[in-house]
């Protein structure tokens, strides 16, 4: 079906021409229960190449790098080379020398130091008695990560080190060993990071590309994929839509590609076109690092928070939603419930339903079915005399499942079985059937892909039509400029600057962050 | 109690659902209830009771055997479902067998000692306990000390206190071993003895409470993923606090039960049963909710366990095999429900994923 669809695309197909690939897969089909997860792919990555792999969530990415990594076996019938040479796909080890990989989860432990976690892959230099020789380690541990440019303490615990540092210890981990050829596999890398880091990650993978190794770079961030790529392949469905070189494509061109149908990417919300009466007001809110931030949200009106990592952009909506873990000062209302202010340090029982930052640790429960999930913050409201009224829950969870397109196999379905857009549409409509006339959003689309993250975007434009004022914080522009109509800049804890209407530009926000 | 679809279990590793599985591909409810993965315990169970039955001919089967296993593993029973709430909110208990002594040796001293009369004797027993879950809760929650340390720590302190009250000698008296004190034990309804009508009770209380009302879901919120449940306004805390009074009063039911059932009250009668209430509550877990504590599953485990450990008796095995078939038992049960060790392909595919 997904696969008769013709794509038309101006760029030519490319040729395997030049050199023989270093890695080559053909066939390969995975299935689980009656699910299969992919057909027939077949994947080329030439010597030297970045060759990007993208698709939206569910499309099979993340199942062809654990089959390639030997985490699943295939069905029978594929067959993989490395530079040249048949390797089976299905045992593990044989592989490791020249096919190494960068999980989305880097795989660190974040207790220990750069230099522990990179003896953990690498074993720790011995002097003769047989104690650890901490000056040779050391010494190897600047030189593989000084390689890349970076100047980090490689003696404190990586939990302290930046997000990026933390992707830099663990690629120089991968490449422990490493004699040039090969190719790095790296899932995702900056999901994590902050827009302002992802530019040294790229200058990153190019020097590795330099050394001579190929890579194979997953990611859901369309810019990242025209800076660095030479090719890009397509999945869609578990099947391979394309390969194309990434200079004959356009951003347009390639998410038509992914999602099977015209994409508008340069949306642009309208503001209410009166000023609407407040929905939530903040004065002088101190937590963590804010300093003192004040703020109204209207009715209908999605307000945007921006800032660098420390700026309190992270911090805000949890204070404001009675969820940050510290001490907490200053004072808030809801003008539709009460006039009264609430003062913050003393109660936090006006809360507002939060989308928290991290969908794994703080979103979902991963142990929980769908419908657990959706239904936990208003158990009480579901309640009969003294049991849940479970036909209730279950049309509840059911029509949200409706409203939402979530694809899941049932409201049973454990959440884990669910793509992270789906799981993140889990998380939204929660915040929803609480009916709240404020919503606080923190990093909505982070790990969602293009078509996921267009129909979130038009749930929050939908809520504010409906008179809900949304609060929306993200390290990502692109949530900033395609949602909101105002945003908050935030820098050292407190507004630096106001953006609103035509004035929100990428251009313009990462200026005012680093305050330049 | 809910089930998930066939399908869903099939990638219950997987993280993406590709397609959305046909409703004529379900497998019917009946089948699902009765898979090995969802009630494995039964299954192994009936083996065991098929293989003592061949091994030990004329004794074993018997209606006698059936109910002296029913009698004996009562009060494990209740033991086992008393730490089955902490477990669900992923506090351990380890306090449970001090607190069931120490219930046990108060009733018997109030009953036998003071003239005070049975009933006022069972409140103030069930008052200490009241009192111990407070001292929990205080530890773990009041404190944030860890729970499994605390209570192991809160235990200690417990058996001091009985051993300094009781100089270790039991408490002996007539009014101890006969009604109405020891009707409260050796009443007996059509050949079982009312602990276990407790039990069942007790387990069908439990069951409700986890499985159909809104604290049991938020008692397992807490327990899978304590932060993601505090932001969704489940009060962590005080679950967490609640369910350490429960499991210490169910605690002091079951030293009633037993002191009663005994007609003494030793200063070590909750001993044994620590290791075995946990080891029923882990296997239990396995059973029915794949992964989750849960009420029916652990009295399915104490039945195994006490069958295996009657007939081995019966069969006049060394006195140690008990213990090694308790220990293999729960080895086997958590190692083929952790998913690492392979199971015959037919097998699998009906398990319940229980990551």
């Amino acid at each position: 079906m997904l696969g008769e669809m013709e794509v038309a695309i101006a760029a030519p197909e490319t040729q395997p021409a030049g050199p023989p690939p270093v890695l080559r897969l053909e066939r390969l089909s995975k299935t689980f229960g009656g699910t299969r997860a992919l057909r027939d792919v077949t994947l080329e990555i030439a010597p030297g190449e970045v060759h990007a792999l993208v698709g939206q969530n569910g499309c099979g990415k993340s199942t062809l790098i654990k089959t390639l990594a030997g985490y699943h076996a295939p069905d029978p019938g594929a067959l993989a080379w490395l530079d040249g040479e048949r390797f089976e796909l299905s045992g593990v080890g044989d592989r490791h020398d020249r096919l190494r990989f960068v999980h989305q989860d880097l795989g660190l432990v974040t207790e220990l130091s750069a230099v522990d976690n990179l003896a953990l892959s690498r074993g720790y230099a011995r002097t003769r008695l047989g104690s650890i020789d901490w000056a040779q380690q050391e010494r190897t541990a600047r030189a593989l990560i000084g390689r890349f440019g970076m100047d980090i303490d490689v003696h404190r615990p990586l939990k302290e080190a930046t997000p990026v540092e933390c992707t830099v210890v663990a690629i120089a981990a991968a490449l422990e060993g490493w004699t040039g050829g090969g190719v790095l596999v790296l899932d995702e890398p900056t999901a994590v990071l902050p827009h302002t880091e992802v530019e040294r990650l790229l200058e990153i993978v190019r020097e590795v590309r330099r050394g001579g190794t190929s890579v194979l770079y997953v990611s859901h961030r369309m810019n990242e994929i025209f800076d660095i790529a030479d090719r890009v392949t397509v999945l869609r469905g578990g099947r391979v839509i394309g390969t194309r070189d990434v200079a004959h494509l356009t951003p347009q061109a390639l998410a038509t590609m992914m999602v099977g149908e015209d994409v508008d990417l340069s949306v642009r919300r309208e503001a209410p076109s009166t000023a609407r009466p407040a929905a939530l007001e903040a004065r002088d809110v101190r937590a963590g690092v804010l300093r003192g931030v004040s703020l109204a949200v209207g009715e209908g009106e999605v307000l945007g928070i921006a800032g660098l990592p420390g700026s309190g952009r992270e911090t805000l909506p949890y204070a404001l939603a009675g969820a940050w873990p510290g001490p907490v000062s200053g004072a808030m209302r809801l003008p539709a419930q009460s006039d009264a202010w609430t003062d913050l340090a003393e109660d936090d029982t006006a809360r507002i339903p939060l989308v928290p930052a991290n969908r794994t640790t703080e979103g979902v429960i991963g142990a929980f079915s769908v419908k657990e999930n959706l239904t936990l913050p208003m158990l009480g409201r579901l309640r009969g005399r003294a049991a849940l009224a479970r036909r209730r829950e279950d049309d509840l969870v059911d029509g949200w499942i409706d409203r939402l397109g979530i694809r899941a196999a049932g409201s049973d379905a454990p959440i884990t079985t669910l793509s992270g857009g789906n799981q993140q549409k889990v998380v939204m409509a929660r915040c929803l059937a609480l009916g709240s006339q404020v919503l606080a959003l923190c990093e909505p689309t982070a790990g969602v892909d293009v078509g996921t993250r267009m129909q979130l975007y038009d749930l929050v434009a939908e809520q504010a039509r409906a008179g809900v004022g949304v609060l929306v914080s993200s390290s990502d522009e692109g949530d900033l400029i395609g949602m909101c109509t105002r945003v908050l800049v935030l820098r050292h804890g407190v507004v630096a600057t106001e953006l609103t209407g035509d004035q929100i530009t990428e251009p313009n926000l990462l200026h005012a962050m680093e305050g330049s | 109690m809910s089930t998930d679809t066939a399908a869903a279990h099939a990638s219950a590793s997987e993280r993406h659902v590709v397609t959305r599985p046909r409703a004529a591909r379900r497998t019917p409810q009946w089948r699902r209830a009765l898979s090995f993965g969802n009630i494995g315990a039964v299954y192994v169970w009936l083996l065991i009771i098929l293989a003592f039955t061949v091994w030990v001919p004329g004794t074993f089967a018997t209606r006698t055997t059936f109910e002296q296993i029913l009698n004996n593993n009562a009060v494990t029973g209740l033991i086992a479902l008393s730490v089955v709430i902490p477990l669900a909110a992923r506090v351990f208990d380890l306090s449970v067998a001090f607190t069931m002594t120490l219930s046990g040796v108060t009733v018997a001293h109030f009953a036998a000692q003071t003239g005070v009369g049975v009933a006022p004797a069972v409140g103030i027993a069930l008052g200490v306990a009241l009192l111990i879950g407070v001292l929990n809760g205080f530890v773990v929650v009041g404190l944030g000390v860890d729970s499994f340390i605390a209570t192991l720590a809160t235990g200690s302190l417990i058996k001091a206190f009985i051993t300094m009250v009781t100089n270790d000698q039991s408490i002996t008296g007539v009014q101890l071993l006969r009604p109405p004190f020891s009707s409260i034990a050796q009443t007996d309804v059509a050949g079982l003895t009312l602990p276990v009508l407790y039990l069942l009770v007790t387990a069908g209380a439990i069951w409700f409470v986890l499985e159909r009302t809104a604290t049991g879901r938020r008692l397992y919120a807490t327990g899978f993923n304590p932060d993601a449940a505090r932001l969704q306004r489940v009060a962590t805390d005080r679950l967490r606090f609640l369910s350490l009074i429960t499991s210490a009063l169910l605690a002091g039911v079951a030293g009633i039960v037993f002191t009663s059932a005994i007609g003494s009250g030793s200063p070590t009668a909750g001993d044994p049963y620590l290791l075995a209430a946990y080891a029923a509550a882990f296997l239990g877990a396995t059973q029915l909710r794949g992964g989750r504590f849960n009420a029916w599953g652990t009295v399915i485990a104490v039945l195994l366990l006490g069958t295996g450990t009657t007939g081995l008796s019966l069969a006049s095995t060394p006195q140690w095999s008990t213990s090694v078939f308790t220990g293999i038992v729960l080895i086997v049960a958590l190692a083929v429900t952790s998913g690492r060790v392979r199971v015959p392909q037919r097998m699998r595919r009906r398990a319940v994923a229980t990551d």
